[in-house]
């Protein structure tokens, strides 16, 4: 539906507030790439802006939630508009959380710099961001596109971010059981390995607001993974 | 405001008050009315949308016959009322009136008196045996018509006399006076202010307990607020006919789509 309103006041209205998740979905994917660098290189001043820059994406998502409120309040929309105007409010609010996660990554690194290091990890963590970034990129293009295959993509990709992390919790149980000292170094590590596990949730619930918005209903059972990717067998490793 | 209980989807399971097939009518060489099937659900409230000249009102007005008093039109196809054809040479359209009531778009009292405006109905039709029978009835209408208490004390003051809004209810406790089953509505409320449009509101809710209500509207709002199904009439097609809540959550034609989201269609 390519057609203008009528009124075109309503037609900017609604421009405005998706450049404005564009917006805020570009300084997110920026907060993960810039969190996970500065985890790799223990870059103490990078991780510092990180947790800065964080506060910018809030106020965004705060003006969001403002002009889909007044959007609703005034125009009154329907059916494909108004899927537009809940799915702005709520992929908003993902992006909040997943840039909360970057700014605890950045967080955890400034604890990590005084620790003794993990052997691999803050490697394997900086891909495992990397790929929730380019998934969360093509999430956002779907949503400009309109691209509810590369929304079911994405969907399915999250699989894979679900096993990097189990791989990871693994690797850490072992490194941890092989000596206490790497208790608190690995403790924050998983953590961090956690949280990009939930921005990949994130980043899923946003590609299911692309679904909703295009199909006018939510993916189904089949194509959305369960939530939580729990491997049962890692309970047997401790 | 927009009650989602109320409008969820069960009208589906009511039974079908109105049947229509293959509805054609013409004006003259005008085609206003293009091959329509639509089942209207009893104690339902089934809103008819579309821009002006889509048919909706035309089509509104086959189903008590009121198109019967245009010498053009020709209507075609089957409309059934609980399974009798409405069309049929053996209907009265006087008595289908009665059982099929009509509420316009400008309040039109009769020049009477309140309490005449609303006896005329029953009168006509052999409703009351006496005078007490009527007093009963007259009342019964006007608290149906959510006017009672605005008017009983002065049942014999002129119709005319009442606000915008009271004229209009007096019109709907005028329209159920003769016992209806269905109540059709050309945009009831166009003439009436916000508060006086909330209560005919109110009112068309409460109706739906006993009858079925079918209403014109060119408040999109408003057929999204009290009515459960949702019909969008263009250029004299029924382009679509769902549950209200689907028509204006995710409607599947692209023309309903662009209509009720303020688009060029």
């Amino acid at each position: 539906m390519n057609e203008k309103h009528i009124l075109s006041a309503f037609d900017s209205d609604l421009e405005q507030v998706q450049t404005h998740i564009m917006m805020m979905g570009g300084l997110v994917e920026e907060a993960i790439l810039r969190a996970s660098e500065s985890l790799q290189e223990l870059d103490q001043e990078m991780a510092e802006k990180v947790r800065n820059d964080d506060k910018a994406i809030d106020l965004l998502e705060e003006k969001i939630n403002e002009e889909c409120a007044l959007l609703i309040a005034l125009r009154s929309p329907a059916a494909g508009d108004l899927r537009i105007a809940l799915s702005v409010m709520k992929i908003a609010g993902n992006l909040e959380r997943i840039g909360d996660y970057a700014k605890n990554m950045a967080k955890r690194t400034a604890i990590l710099m005084d620790l003794p290091q993990v052997e691999g990890a803050r490697g394997a963590l900086r891909r495992m961001a990397r790929e929730v970034q380019l998934m969360l990129n093509d999430a956002l293009d779907a949503y400009v596109q309109r691209d509810s295959e590369l929304a079911y993509n994405i969907l399915r990709r999250d699989l894979e971010i679900d096993q990097m992390y189990n791989a990871l919790f693994r690797e850490f149980l072992t490194f941890m059981m092989e000596d206490p000292r790497n208790i608190t170094p690995c403790m924050h590590l998983h953590f961090i390995a956690k949280n990009t596990e939930r921005m990949g949730d994130h980043v899923t619930a946003i590609a299911e607001q692309v679904i909703y918005v295009v199909e006018g209903h939510m993916p189904d059972d089949e194509a959305r993974p369960k939530r939580d990717h729990y491997d049962p067998s890692l309970h047997q490793l401790s | 405001m927009y009650d989602a209980t109320q409008a969820a989807p069960q009208a589906g399971q009511k039974e079908t008050k109105i049947s229509a097939k293959g509805v054609q009518v013409h004006y003259g060489d005008t085609h206003a009315i293009k091959d329509v099937d639509v089942e209207i659900a009893a104690r339902t409230v089934t809103a008819f949308i579309g821009p002006s000249g889509c048919g909706k009102s035309t089509f509104l007005r086959c189903l008590n016959r009121m198109n019967d008093t245009i010498d053009t039109c020709r209507v075609e196809g089957n409309i059934l009322l609980d399974g009798e054809d409405i069309y049929d040479k053996r209907v009265d359209p006087v008595q289908l009136r009665a059982k099929v009531g009509m509420v316009f778009q400008k309040p039109n009292p009769f020049p009477k008196s309140i309490y005449d405006n609303v006896a005329y109905g029953p009168r006509i039709h052999g409703l009351a045996r006496n005078k007490a029978d009527l007093d009963e009835i007259v009342e019964k209408a006007l608290r149906r018509g959510a006017i009672w208490d605005e008017v009983k004390d002065r049942l014999d003051a002129p119709g005319t006399g009442l606000s915008g809004g009271q004229q209009q209810r007096l019109c709907i406790a005028r329209a159920v006076a003769t016992q209806p089953e269905v109540l059709l509505m050309d945009e009831p409320c166009s003439a009436l202010d916000p508060i006086a449009t909330a209560q005919v509101e109110e009112l068309i809710n409460e109706l739906r307990a006993r009858f079925s209500v079918v209403i014109v509207t060119h408040s999109m709002q408003q057929a999204a607020r009290v009515s459960q199904k949702t019909a969008f009439f263009h250029l004299g097609h029924l382009v679509e006919y769902d549950d209200t809540a689907t028509i204006f959550t995710n409607p599947s034609d692209e023309r309903t789509e662009s209509y009720i989201t303020g688009r060029i269609g």
